[in-house]
């Protein structure tokens, strides 16, 4: 129950079936768990069915022994010793193999059947049924097993078959809540809904949609039951509740302390048996894991595992404004052996103090990863293979870890895109803004936090009395205001603002827009505003950084973007953007989407999809072109150079 | 605030729901199977008269066990309009409501004299080893999240699974085997004629008695803790707040403390409440092998006795401190996290 029961709860199990078995199998494969455990499992096995063949001695007859076979040390006789009854350690090691996986995998069948009928029937039916159910389970949860195992058998007959009985019958509350919760996701499938309105009924239903899905984790869940069910069996063996005409492990065990192997020096007898239940519910727990891992896969990283380290390049000379970006090149490397994803490559730009700058392009162009980039906050795969970022002239690409960590927040700050999960739920907004006031101004006067909190709430428009509320009592457009206050709250030179209106309803995208430029004003912020959205660029930004596929396709002033862009990107993006001036303009998408990072085109990034695209474009990448003399405009299309 | 009186009013009313359930299902499984203690206990020839009288008496073997039915093993149909307060069952009820859970066949004891001070004594044995447990294991799952996919993690890992995988009372025989060889105690709580010692000497020598089924028990429990730790810390640490802390300029140390810790201790909470059913199997065996005279004990010995009364007595004990314990972690974790308040 254990085990199981922790990663019911922690992870929200969707096991997706494999596509094939062969795919699966491949997956498997290569898990060293997976195949470790199982192979322990099956050397078992093999060793239960072969053990009228590999014994050595019959252990059911005790003719021929004397009082003189009593505990014999291991001998080339007796491999493993004998035990208190002068039989063959060894023999009986590989019977009570048989025993304990029967029971096993017989109470393992009785729970696995008993939960999965439970699990699906409430989750499928909902309301009442599962009402009722649920509250039973419950209750059966919290009554503790094996007391109560102990209470029947003792009350029963320990025969095998009572036993199997059971610890099966006892056994299903942790599959039943697994099951539930995979057939409620399941459930909620289209081709599930579907296959009811066509007028599927229940059990058709049940039988060809939901299974199929629910099956793969009764399997892991089965793996696992097994497990506690052979520790179930030899604990009650161990209590002397054990068939007395069979030999399980626990039995083994259970003779062995009662009858002094312990102050014979008989170890054999002692630790072979448990040796034996270590072995096979090591394989079935290694087994379990590793299966839940191929067929659940999870990425494994997080955000304070070390990054890969940053690839130095030769200094250069920053220009004189607030934050220069020079050359920045990030490269996803997974596996040493894949080709790195080139994220972003070569990207440049300037900050002026005041300055609101829009980064725009189609997700997965790596407008993320270069805002993370520059303030190194990037994940354990991302890497910065080249590139300086100057702050004020110091470049933040070799500071050492303490140094960028003070930058961070006071110098420059993000509000992130999807403020509901960016917030921690279980502080309160107002100690969250307090926090990074006291970590990176500790002179400002502790009576003062307070105060400074409820200006900063203020000035995005919160109220006082929500300073102590949780993240989860404030509405969407509210975190993403407080996410704001936060970003503020040191005084901060740069914010860089990653999509901050995505998930909001256009009233409340106004009001965080009209928020932002009134403090940008106010307080002489420089913004970085990334978005896919040229609407909002139109109306705020000063200049345009567009980015196609990782590189700058055109950076420019915002009127030139508009009215004389040059990057054919560019102008598809405009034709997909509508114009209140010619309201009959007819909207155009660009189809296709953009290349994926790990595979790019050998040419312009933007030639599969480009209307223009001619035969150079596809094999040779294009250089950034500077346009204009004196202003600011830069784009990357072989056609500029013909045209020059 | 309502609300959340309503939540701790609803689980109160559950726990009490499932103690009822224990109760009923106490006394049907002692008259359908075969050994009932009442009747078993009459015609046991060990007991005397006056302790036959006795059980007579406290369970109403005279009445019939419950309305519509005269007894339940063989089953034999009653009358169904007896009065509800005259039948074995309503005596039974009253009985443990008072705290009486008859009489052992073997002692002839009280069975709640025998076992209260036992209760304690498990008690003891499952608190110290459930904070050795949980404190490690949380500090090593700590590290081995923290050190994600490092050899560090791996090892913790597989040292975790072994350890799960460890019979609990097979890693006591170990144990004992082991410690005996260094003079620790290898049995009982305490060592005879402690008693005329002063306080802390007596204190000491618990202490001492209690090593060995302690560590047996912390190892593991704390490979579980560690893995549940590890997994939910991973969890944790790659939620957005996390990177929102780390943008903030928070070093590893204060976004452990201040962000992650708290999150990811959570979820245990509810894991330890569910796990506490299943720890005290554990501790059946364990008391079993180092003679600790605790419940787990009284039942090992109630089985080579056939002393049912003990057995009823200690089955039900083990099951309402466990449902009240699991009460008690379920109320203190909604009141942990903010997002069930108001739920």
């Amino acid at each position: 129950m254990t085990i199981q029961a922790a990663s019911e709860l922690l992870d929200t199990k969707t096991v997706a079936s494999p596509t094939s078995f062969a795919n699966f199998w491949n997956e498997f494969s290569k898990n060293k768990m997976a195949v470790v455990g199982l192979s322990m499992l099956l050397v078992m096995i093999v060793a239960a069915l072969l053990s009228p063949i590999l014994a050595s001695h019959d252990i059911f007859t005790s003719e021929g022994i004397t009082s003189a076979d009593v505990y014999q040390a291991p001998s080339a006789e007796h491999w493993f010793g004998t035990d208190d009854a002068g039989k063959d350690v060894y023999s009986s090691f590989l019977y009570g193999a048989g025993v304990s996986l029967i029971v096993g995998f017989f109470a393992a069948f009785i729970s696995i059947v008993i939960g999965g009928v439970i699990g699906i029937v409430s989750g499928f039916y909902g309301g009442r049924v599962e009402a009722s159910l649920m509250r039973f389970t419950d209750v059966m949860m919290v009554i503790p097993d094996l007391p109560l195992m102990v209470v029947i058998i003792a009350l029963t007959k320990p025969s095998l078959f009572n036993i199997i009985l059971v610890i099966g019958l006892l056994g299903w509350t942790t599959t039943a809540r697994i099951v539930r919760s995979q057939t409620l996701s399941v459930k909620s499938h289209k081709f599930v809904l579907r296959a009811r309105a066509i007028g599927g009924g229940n059990p058709h239903i049940i039988r060809h949609h939901i299974l199929p899905l629910v099956l793969p984790l009764m399997v892991v869940q089965a793996v696992l039951v097994i497990s506690t069910a052979i520790i179930n069996e030899s604990t009650l063996s161990f209590l002397g509740l054990g068939d007395p005409t069979t030999a399980s492990w626990g039995q083994m065990l259970y003779f062995a302390f009662q009858r002094g192997a312990m102050s014979a020096g008989a170890t054999w007898a002692l630790a072979v048996p448990g040796f034996g239940i270590l072995w096979v519910v090591l394989g079935l727990t290694l087994f379990g894991q590793g299966l839940e891992q191929v067929l659940n896969p999870k990425l494994g990283s997080h955000h304070l595992m070390a990054g890969r380290p940053i690839v130095k390049s030769e200094a250069g000379k920053s220009a004189d404004v607030l934050l220069d970006v020079q050359e920045l090149s990030i490269h996803y490397i997974d596996n040493e052996n894949k080709a790195p994803a080139r994220a972003v490559e070569k990207v440049s730009f300037t900050l002026k103090e005041g300055e609101l700058i829009g980064l725009v392009g189609e997700s997965g162009c790596g407008k993320t990863t270069l805002m993370l980039g520059l303030l190194r906050l990037l994940p354990e795969a991302g890497q910065i293979v080249g590139g300086h970022v100057y702050f004020a002239g110091n470049d933040l690409m070799a500071m050492s870890e303490s140094q960028i960590a003070d930058v961070r927040w006071k110098d420059i700050s993000i509000v992130f895109q999807g403020a509901m999960n960016a917030l921690n739920p279980v502080r309160t907004v107002g100690d969250q803004i307090a926090e990074a006031i006291i970590k990176h101004i500790p002179e400002f006067p502790k009576e003062n936090i307070n105060a400074r909190v409820l200006q900063l709430l203020d000035l995005v428009g919160i109220n006082a009395q929500q300073k102590d509320n949780y993240p989860h009592e404030y509405s969407g457009g509210m975190r993403q205001r407080a996410m704001i206050a936060m970003a503020l709250a040191c005084n901060p030179r740069v914010i860089i603002a990653d999509e901050p209106t995505t998930a909001l309803d256009v009233m409340i995208q106004a009001q965080i827009l009209e928020l932002l430029d009134d403090l940008r004003k106010k307080l002489k912020l420089a913004i970085i505003f990334v978005t896919h959205d040229l609407g909002i660029v139109a109306e705020i930004c000063d200049s345009v950084l567009v980015m196609y596929g990782g590189v700058t396709a055109e950076y420019a002033n915002v009127d030139t973007i508009y009215n004389a862009p040059k990057h054919p990107y560019t102008q598809e993006l405009l034709k997909a953007f509508p114009d209140l001036t010619i309201p009959e303009k007819k909207l155009t998408s660009i189809p296709g989407y953009p290349p994926k990072l790990n595979n790019l085109p050998a040419g312009c990034r933007f030639a599969p999809r480009c209307p223009l695209a001619f035969a150079r474009c596809h094999t040779e990448q294009p250089a950034l072109h500077s346009l204009k003399n004196g202003d600011l405009h830069l784009a990357s299309c072989h056609l500029l150079e013909e045209s020059k | 605030m309502t609300n959340r009186l309503r939540t701790i009013i609803r689980k109160v009313v559950w726990a009490l729901f499932t103690v009822l359930f224990v109760l009923v299902l106490n006394f049907f499984l002692f008259r359908i199977l075969p050994g009932d203690p009442a009747r078993a206990g009459i015609k046991d020839p060990r007991l005397t008269q006056e302790a036959i009288e006795a059980i007579r008496v406290r369970f109403g073997v005279d009445k019939p066990v419950i309305n519509c039915f005269e007894s339940l093993n063989p089953i034999k149909a009653g009358s169904c309009t007896v009065n509800p307060f005259d039948t074995q069952f309503f005596v039974y009820m009253s009985n443990l409501v008072q705290g009486e859970f008859g009489f052992s066949f073997y002692t002839n004891r009280p069975v709640a004299d025998m076992l209260r001070e036992r209760l304690w004594n498990t008690v003891l044995l499952i608190s110290a080893g459930q904070i050795f447990a949980i404190v490690l294991g949380c500090i090593f799952g700590l590290f081995a999240a923290w050190k994600a996919r490092t050899t560090i993690d791996y090892a913790a890992l597989l040292l975790g699974l072994f350890a799960w995988s460890m019979p609990t009372f097979w890693l006591g025989i170990i144990l004992l085997y082991w410690g005996s060889g260094y003079g620790l105690p290898i049995g009982g709580k305490a060592t005879p004629g402690m008693s005329s010692y002063p306080a802390w000497q007596q204190w000491l020598d618990i202490g001492r008695h209690l090593l060995l089924p302690t560590l047996a028990y912390t190892v593991i429990y704390m490979g579980e803790y560690m893995l549940i730790m590890r997994s939910s810390l991973l969890d944790v640490l790659s939620e957005d707040y996390i990177l929102t802390a780390k943008a903030k300029g928070l070093s590893t140390f204060q976004i452990m403390k201040d962000h992650a810790l708290k999150n990811a201790i959570l979820p245990l909470m509810t894991i330890f409440a569910i796990n506490l059913a299943y720890t005290v199997s554990g501790v059946i065996a364990l008391e079993s092998v180092f003679s600790w005279p605790g419940l787990g004990g009284a039942i090992y010995d109630a089985l080579n006795r056939r002393d049912y009364p003990v057995l009823q007595g200690a089955f039900f004990m083990i099951a309402v401190s466990v449902i009240f314990a699991n009460l008690i972690a379920d109320l203190t974790y909604s009141y942990l996290d903010p997002r069930v308040q108001s739920e």
